[in-house]
C-alpha cells in the first residue's frame, strides 16, 4: 500500500467558509493525521453535527455523516458499535456539542466507545451570523444579547473529566503541528477521546481572535512535573484562572464500551444473518 | 353451566402479585387447552394504586375482552368498586373480607358472593400473607374446574428457582383454596365449568415479546432505545437475547440519542431498530426526516398510549396515527404498520424490516397497549417462511469511486447502497439537500428531482406492502374498518352478528401508510353503512378515510378514548343503533 498523504483525504466539494476561518488548520491538521496514522479513506467513518464546522464532513473524503444539530456523537457511538473496524471520529462546535448536544456529549463521554471527538471552539455561531456560544465570554455582545451574554461560560473539558473522559487534549487551528499531534494521539487511544481546538472566528468573534489565542494559550507540557495521568492536576490546570491549558491534559485507560459488552471481534455489520436461523425455534420453548 | 368460557379479572393493588398469578392462571388455562387473551390494566407507579389483570379463556381464538367479566378475584373493597359494573349477570366474586365488608348497592345480587378471608387463612394456615393470590388460584380452581394436576405443576414451575420451600408453601397455598371451596361453598356451584382439551402444539406470548422475536428472525442486531411504557419490554428483551447473537443494545441516555442510534447503526449496515411510546416518538421526529432523506433503513416500534403529555401511560389508544404519518418538517416517505394479533406483531416486524431495507426509509410499526401487553395462545411461527431480503446492499467487495453514486435515481427510486469498510463507496451522507453523489446542492433542478426520487418510492412499493385482511361476510350491506388491538373485539362482534342475522364485514388495515385507498375504495362501494372504529377522540382514521372517499353518508365514527380497549357489545351496540336510526354516534 502505498504511503498515505493528506491530499487522499481531499474531497472535490470547495469549502463553504470564510477565508482565514480557523476550522481551515482543523480539517487540515485532521487530514494530515488520518494520512500519517495510515488510515484508508474507506476504514474512516467521519460523522459531524450542524453548524459551520460541521460542514467538515463534506470535505474529508471517507464515508462521512453530516446528520442532525447535535446528534452526532450518538450516531458516531453506533457506527462504532456497529463495525468496530471502522476508525470513527465526530467533529463539531460549541454549540452542536456543548447546547444543543450537551446531553449527548456527557454520556458518549463515561460511555468511552473507541472514538474520537473534535470539538471546533469558536465561541460563537457563526452560521446563525453571530450569537453566544455556550463557550463565549460573560458580557460577549452579540446579536442575541445585545447587552452582552449573561450566561457563564461552560467548560467543556472539565466537564468531560468530571463525567469521566478518559483521554482530554486541546490544540489550536493556527498550531498545526501540534494539533496533528493531538489528534493522532486520540485516534490512537482506546476510548473516548477529545480534541477540543481553539478554532477563531474570523467574522464574527472579534473578541477571541487568532492574536487573542496565541496570548492566553499555555502548554501544559511546558508547566515542570504536569502529568497527564494526574486527574486531579488536570482538573486544577482546567479550571484555574488565568491561561487556557493546552496539549495532552488527561489520559487514563479504561475498558471501552465495546470491551465491557464484550462485543465480538467480527463487526456486527459483517454478521451472516441466516447463520442463527437454527437457533430460533429452541427460544419459543419459553413460550409453550 | 356455561362451559369453556370464562372472563376472571385479578383485582388488588399494584405489587400485591396479581400479575404473576394472572399469567399462572393464563398458563393453566392455555395447557387445559383452552385459547387465551389477557389484558394489564396497572397504574403508573410500582406499589399501590388499583390494578387489575383480565385472562379469558374460550374456544375461539378472541384477541380482545369479552362483553363483560365473568369472576371477579378482588383482593380489596376498591377492586369491587371499580369493576361490580362490569360484571355479568350470573358471574360471581371471589372476595377477601378479612378487613372489609361488601354492602350496600355494591353488593349486586345477580352474582354469587364467595367471600373468603384469604389474607387470614395465608398468615394462620399458611405462614405467609404473600401467598394469598395462590389461595386464590385454589379457589377458582375448584370453582370453575381448573385441572387440579396443571396447576400444581405450573404453580411448581413458576416458584422452583425460589426454592423448594417456596414451591411449598404455594401448593399448600393451593390446596388451602381448594379445601375452603369444598367445606364452604359445596352446595353453591359457580355456574361456569372447563372441560380440558389438548393443549398441543402452541404458544402463549405477549405483543411485545413476538415484536422483539420477529425482529431477531429479521436479522435485527442492534437496538437502542430508552425505557418507556409499555413499549420496555422490546428493550428488555433485546438486551437479553441480541448480545447472543453478536448483536448488541444501548439503554441511550434519551430518545434522541435513541433513534440517531439506530440510524447510526444502520447506516454501518447493521438491521437496527429502537420502540418507543408518544413522548419518545415525538423526540424521534427531527431524526426520522433525517432518516427519509439520506434513505436510511430503520425500523421503529411504537407502541402506543394514551396522550397527549404523560396522559396514562398504562392505558391504551389509537391517538397517534397522525403523528406517525405526519410528522416532521418537510415531506419523507415513510411505512406505517399495524399488527392485528400477536402473530402478526412477529410477521409485520419482519415484513418492516424487509420494507426498511428494500425501500431504504423508516418504517413504523404501530401497536397499542391493549395489543402490545396482552398475551394470547397462537401457533408457533413459521420460522422457515421468513426471508430476509436486504434490498441493494453492497456489504462486501469493492466499487469504483466516482463511478459509483450512494443516491443515483433509478427506476425505482432505490440506489445501491455501500456501507462504510467498502473501498470506493466514500461519500457524504448529508441531511442537506444533495446530488446523486451525495455532494450539497441547492440547485432547482436537483431538488425536484430527488423530491421524486425519495417520494415516489411510496407508489413503486405498493405490492409488497402487508395488505388488509377482510373478516366476515363478503358482500354484507354492512361494513366496519379498523386496526390494531380493535381487530379482536371487532372480528368477535362481525361474528356474532352475523351469527344473529346481521351479516356484517370487516376490513382490517395492517398497512396505514401509504394509504391503503384503494383497499379502501374497494371496500366501501356499496356499503349501506360503514363503521370506522377507533381509540381516540377526533377519528384521526375516519379522517383520512373521508379525505380519500370524500364526505359519504355511509361513514360512521365509533370512538372510544377512555384508555380502555373496546368490548364487543360496545361495537355491536353502535352498529345496531346506527343502521336502525341512520344517525351517527359514538361509543364512549
Amino acid at each position: 500500500m502505498a504511503t498515505m498523504t493528506a491530499k487522499d483525504f481531499a474531497t472535490a466539494t470547495p469549502s463553504w467558509w470564510c477565508p482565514g476561518c480557523g476550522d481551515f488548520g482543523v480539517l487540515s491538521a485532521l487530514k494530515a493525521a488520518l494520512a500519517e496514522l495510515g488510515k484508508q479513506p474507506h476504514q474512516v467513518a467521519f460523522i459531524s453535527g450542524i453548524g459551520c464546522s460541521g460542514k467538515i464532513s463534506g470535505y474529508v473524503h471517507s464515508y462521512a455523516f453530516h446528520g442532525v444539530h447535535g446528534r452526532a456523537l450518538p450516531v458516531a457511538t453506533a457506527v462504532k458499535l456497529a463495525n468496530r473496524d471502522l476508525t470513527v471520529i465526530a467533529a463539531g462546535g460549541d454549540g452542536d456539542g456543548y447546547a444543543i448536544g450537551a446531553g449527548h456529549f456527557v454520556h458518549a463521554v463515561r460511555r468511552n466507545a473507541d472514538i474520537t471527538y473534535i470539538v471546533m471552539d469558536n465561541q460563537t455561531y457563526g452560521l446563525t451570523k453571530g450569537q453566544a456560544s455556550p463557550t463565549s465570554a460573560t458580557g460577549y455582545v452579540a446579536s442575541v444579547s445585545p447587552d452582552g451574554n449573561p450566561d457563564s461560560p461552560i467548560n467543556g473539558l472539565a466537564l468531560a473529566l468530571a463525567a469521566g473522559a478518559s483521554f482530554l487534549a486541546r490544540g489550536f487551528s493556527a498550531q498545526p503541528k501540534h494539533l496533528v499531534q493531538m489528534i493522532k494521539m486520540a485516534i490512537e487511544h482506546k476510548g473516548f477521546s477529545i480534541v477540543e481546538v481553539m478554532s477563531p472566528c474570523v467574522t464574527y468573534n472579534k473578541i477571541n481572535t487568532y492574536a487573542w489565542f496565541k496570548e492566553h494559550l499555555s502548554d501544559v507540557s511546558n508547566s515542570e512535573g504536569y502529568a497527564p495521568d494526574d486527574r486531579s492536576a488536570a482538573f486544577n490546570a482546567l479550571t484555574r484562572e488565568g491561561s487556557i491549558p493546552m496539549g495532552l491534559i488527561y489520559q487514563e485507560h479504561r475498558p471501552t464500551l465495546e470491551d465491557r459488552t464484550g462485543l465480538p471481534a467480527l463487526p456486527i455489520a459483517h454478521l451472516d444473518l441466516e447463520a442463527s436461523r437454527g437457533q430460533y425455534a429452541a427460544m419459543l420453548a419459553h413460550y409453550r | 353451566m356455561i362451559v369453556n368460557r370464562l372472563e376472571v379479572m385479578f383485582g388488588g393493588q399494584a405489587g400485591d402479585g396479581s400479575l404473576t398469578t394472572g399469567d399462572l392462571i393464563a398458563g393453566v388455562f392455555k395447557r387445559m387447552g383452552l385459547e387465551v387473551y389477557t389484558y394489564k390494566d396497572f397504574p403508573s407507579r410500582i406499589r399501590g394504586g388499583h390494578t387489575n389483570y383480565v385472562i379469558r379463556a374460550s374456544e375461539s381464538r378472541d384477541y380482545g375482552m369479552a362483553d363483560a367479566v365473568d369472576a371477579l378475584v378482588a383482593f380489596d373493597l376498591e377492586a369491587v368498586q371499580a369493576h361490580i359494573d362490569e360484571m355479568r349477570p350470573g358471574g360471581f366474586v371471589i372476595f377477601d373480607n378479612t378487613s372489609e365488608v361488601v354492602d350496600g348497592a355494591l353488593r349486586r345480587e345477580d352474582v354469587t358472593w364467595y367471600e373468603i378471608p384469604l389474607a387470614k387463612i395465608a398468615k394462620t394456615e399458611i405462614g405467609l400473607e404473600l401467598v394469598r393470590n395462590t389461595i386464590c388460584i385454589g379457589v377458582l380452581g375448584a370453582l370453575v374446574g381448573m385441572d387440579p394436576q396443571i396447576v400444581r405443576n405450573d404453580v411448581t414451575g413458576v416458584y422452583k428457582r425460589k426454592g423448594e420451600k417456596v414451591v411449598d408453601l404455594n401448593i399448600r397455598a393451593i390446596e388451602a383454596g381448594e379445601a375452603y371451596v369444598r367445606e364452604h361453598f359445596a352446595d353453591r356451584p359457580s355456574g361456569h365449568g372447563l372441560q380440558a382439551k389438548t393443549d398441543g402444539d402452541r404458544l402463549i406470548m405477549m405483543g411485545n415479546d413476538a415484536i422483539a422475536y420477529g425482529a431477531l428472525v429479521a436479522g435485527c442486531r442492534f437496538m437502542a432505545g430508552y425505557p418507556i411504557t409499555p413499549a420496555t419490554d422490546v428493550l428488555e428483551w433485546m438486551s437479553k437475547e441480541l448480545p447472543k447473537f453478536g448483536g448488541i443494545v444501548v439503554q441511550a441516555e434519551d430518545e434522541l440519542a435513541a433513534i440517531t442510534m439506530t440510524l447510526g447503526a444502520a447506516f454501518a449496515g447493521v438491521r437496527a431498530m429502537t420502540a418507543t411510546s408518544g413522548p419518545g416518538q415525538a423526540l424521534m421526529t427531527e431524526a426520522i426526516g433525517l432518516a427519509g432523506v439520506l434513505e436510511i433503513p430503520v425500523v421503529v416500534v411504537e407502541c402506543a398510549r394514551t396522550g397527549p403529555s404523560t396522559g396514562m401511560p398504562t392505558k391504551t389508544e389509537q391517538s397517534n396515527l397522525n403523528h406517525l404519518i405526519y410528522s416532521g418538517h418537510g415531506e419523507i416517505p415513510r411505512v406505517v404498520l399495524a399488527p392485528g394479533t400477536i402473530t402478526e406483531s412477529f410477521d409485520l416486524t419482519v415484513a418492516a424490516f424487509n420494507l426498511a431495507e428494500r425501500w431504504q426509509l423508516p418504517v413504523f410499526l404501530l401497536t397499542e397497549q391493549a395489543l402490545c401487553q396482552s398475551k394470547a395462545t397462537l401457533r408457533p411461527f413459521d420460522i422457515d417462511a421468513v426471508r430476509i431480503d436486504r434490498g441493494k446492499l453492497i456489504d462486501d467487495g469493492e466499487v469504483t469511486f466516482g463511478e459509483y453514486k450512494r443516491f443515483a435515481f433509478t427506476d425505482d427510486g432505490v440506489s445501491p447502497r455501500v456501507i462504510p469498510g467498502v473501498p470506493g463507496g466514500m461519500h457524504l451522507a448529508a441531511g442537506s439537500e444533495h446530488n446523486d453523489a451525495g455532494v450539497i446542492t441547492e440547485n432547482a433542478h436537483n431538488r425536484a428531482r430527488m423530491m421524486e426520487k425519495r417520494m415516489g418510492k411510496l407508489v413503486a412499493m405498493r405490492d409488497e406492502l402487508p395488505r388488509a385482511v377482510l373478516h366476515g361476510v363478503a358482500d354484507a350491506d354492512i361494513g366496519i374498518i379498523g386496526y390494531g388491538a380493535n381487530t379482536g373485539p371487532i372480528a368477535e362482534a362481525v361474528d356474532r352478528l352475523s351469527a344473529a342475522g346481521v351479516p356484517v364485514r370487516f376490513l382490517q388495515l395492517r398497512t396505514l401508510w401509504p394509504f391503503p385507498e384503494d383497499e379502501i375504495r374497494v371496500f366501501i362501494h356499496g356499503a349501506q353503512h360503514v363503521f370506522v372504529v377507533e381509540n381516540n377522540f377526533t377519528g384521526q382514521l375516519d379522517r383520512l378515510i373521508r379525505t380519500v372517499v370524500g364526505p359519504l353518508d355511509v361513514l360512521h365514527g365509533v370512538r372510544k378514548y377512555d384508555g380502555r380497549p373496546f368490548r364487543p357489545v360496545e361495537i355491536i351496540e353502535a352498529i345496531q343503533r346506527t343502521a336502525q336510526t341512520g344517525a351517527a354516534l359514538e361509543v364512549h
